[in-house]
């Protein structure tokens, strides 16, 4: 017995847990939501179990019917153990299946992150319920999302479902106003949720294109409705489109991460950056100016260059500038020095570096991998190697590894 | 070659902090293993089980739900292979992802000799 490579999906385990929590979140209430998890985490265990020695023939199909006699079985035991207290609906067979069968349809996952977006609940919580629930992130995902450790996420969880458990039942939100209110937060997990297919923490899969695609269909979902769709969402599509097109060069054969000034640029996609353009022009009908559209402005500016050293430096630094005064984000600061660096010279470049004072940098790789980078170019290499070897014992995964490991053997 | 049976054990051992994705990266560590194996010649044929069954017990035909084992010695599933020896077996035994989660695997000869 041999395995296609492809028999199981990229990242199925975790859409599929995303749709089914969903589904079955909106079918048994948001009180219930601890119990829908279960069913899920339950169902895809025995899928692990059993398709270890062999893969089924349509495994999709085969986690939809899993989930469907798990959630049956769950419930029954749950109404059982709880015969008064928090009266958990037994739903009919064939609401069930309906429910389940809609999990497809991102519109319902859309829905759901607007419904589970309480005020009541900070946006940080908003965002790590999202990932958790709909998504399917681990907290340790979530954690190095946010640069915090995985306490901090297991309790914004558990204030968040604790807060679900009191709504009850969960509606659909249509109300244009709250609606407006509660978009910063699905966006910002969407973004959230493309950085991690875009950039991933997965130590073996360093890229997951399928979950990049998601975050762009989502973001796309939300310009289909008048009462979502806003200049700012054109800007976070055209972002996504732009980073996305540069997918296919971002490995070189050895699944080595390439820097993006050795990018294979005929690489990028051609009509993933057309249809950014589009969305960038559209962005730009508002009077107000997000990160998302200056964020959307930098991509577009390194997908337009021909190569590196036509890049327009000092327009994407003024557009840092822009940014760094509206999030006042340490990894904004971080890259905009490095845009420092090419307008005015190495030694600038360092000390806008060092400058940056935040702890939540001393373990990202990134800020040690840009400091080594300043100090290898202006010639100290004693100093560059000290800063690689750093970055890449804090590294993610096994491309970013073997990028710094190269870094390091061309300095000796 | 002789050949021999591998038993799986400990169905959903350790798996509660686990996350999609890393249940996804398990399934994908089975099929290298089993894929190694093949590769190496040893012929592996891999059958999973359901959790679900009955026993039937005793002169008295007592049928039972459920195999009714503790999680961590529930079978989940067996493999047939050949190798040249026990001990080359049980070697073979000691990379299968079963083990990574606190499962046991028991290598078992046939007996079908070739005497």
């Amino acid at each position: 017995m041999t395995h296609d490579a492809n028999a199981l999906v990229a990242d199925l385990f975790r859409r599929e847990w995303g749709h089914l929590v969903a589904a079955l979140t909106r079918l048994l209430g948001p009180s219930h939501v601890a119990l829908a998890e279960d069913v899920v985490h339950d169902a895809l265990e025995r899928a692990m179990e059993s398709w270890s020695l062999a893969p089924p023939r349509d495994p999709k199909a085969w986690i939809l019917q899993t989930a469907r006699w798990r959630a049956i079985d769950h419930i029954r035991r749950a109404r059982r153990e709880q015969p008064r207290g928090d009266a958990i609906p037994e739903p009919s067979s064939e609401a069930l299946e309906s429910a389940l069968a809609e999990r497809e349809n991102g519109a319902s996952q859309l829905a759901m992150m607007f419904s589970i977006c309480d005020e009541r609940l900070n946006p940080e919580t908003h965002v790590t319920l999202i990932l958790r629930l709909l998504c399917g992130f681990s907290p340790s995902e979530i954690a190095r999302a946010f640069l915090v450790e995985t306490d901090t996420i297991d309790r914004r969880l558990h204030r968040g479902r604790a807060r679900l458990r009191e709504l009850g039942q969960l509606t659909n939100v249509l109300d244009p106003e709250v609606m407006r209110a509660r978009q910063p937060s699905v966006m910002q997990a969407l973004y959230l949720q493309f950085n991690e297919g875009f950039h991933g923490s997965d130590p073996d899969v360093p890229m997951h294109p399928a979950i990049c695609t998601d975050a762009i269909h989502l973001a796309t979902l939300l310009l289909e409705s008048e009462a979502t769709s806003h200049p700012e969402v054109h800007a976070i599509v055209a972002l996504f489109c732009f980073h996305a097109a540069r997918l296919p060069s971002r490995l070189d054969g050895d699944g080595v991460y390439v820097a993006l000034g050795d990018q294979d640029r005929s690489r990028w996609d051609r009509l993933l950056i057309e249809r950014g353009l589009t969305h960038l022009g559209a962005s730009a009908s508002g009077d107000e100016l997000t990160r998302w559209h200056l964020e959307a402005g930098i991509a577009a500016e390194h997908a337009l260059a021909p190569d590196l050293a036509s890049t327009s430096w000092p327009r994407i630094l003024a557009l840092y500038d822009q940014l760094y005064a509206l999030t006042n984000n340490p990894i904004v600061a971080c890259n905009r020095a490095l845009v420092v660096a090419e307008v005015h010279g190495l030694e600038e470049g360092r000390r806008a570096l060092v400058a940056i004072e935040d702890h939540k940098l001393v373990s990202y790789h990134f800020y040690w991998s840009a400091l080594g980078d300043l100090a290898e170019r202006a010639g100290h290499a004693t100093e560059a190697k000290a800063h690689y070897e750093r970055a890449a014992r804090l590294t993610r995964n096994e491309a970013e590894r073997l990028a710094y490991q190269r870094k390091l053997q061309r300095l000796v | 070659m002789p050949k021999y049976v591998f038993v799986f054990r400990g169905a959903a051992v350790e798996t509660s902090g686990m996350s999609p994705e890393e249940m996804q990266a398990h399934v994908r560590k089975w099929y290298a293993w089993a894929d190694t194996l093949a590769a190496r010649g040893f012929e592996p044929k891999g059958q999973p089980l359901d959790r679900r069954g009955r026993t039937i017990r005793g002169t008295d035909r007592v049928v039972t739900d459920g195999p009714y084992a503790e999680t961590k010695d529930l079978v989940i599933g067996n493999m047939s292979l050949v190798a040249a020896s026990l001990d080359e077996a049980v070697e073979l035994a000691h990379g299968c992802p079963v083990l990574e989660l606190g499962g046991s695997v028991e290598v078992r000869p046939t007996t079908d000799y070739d005497v």
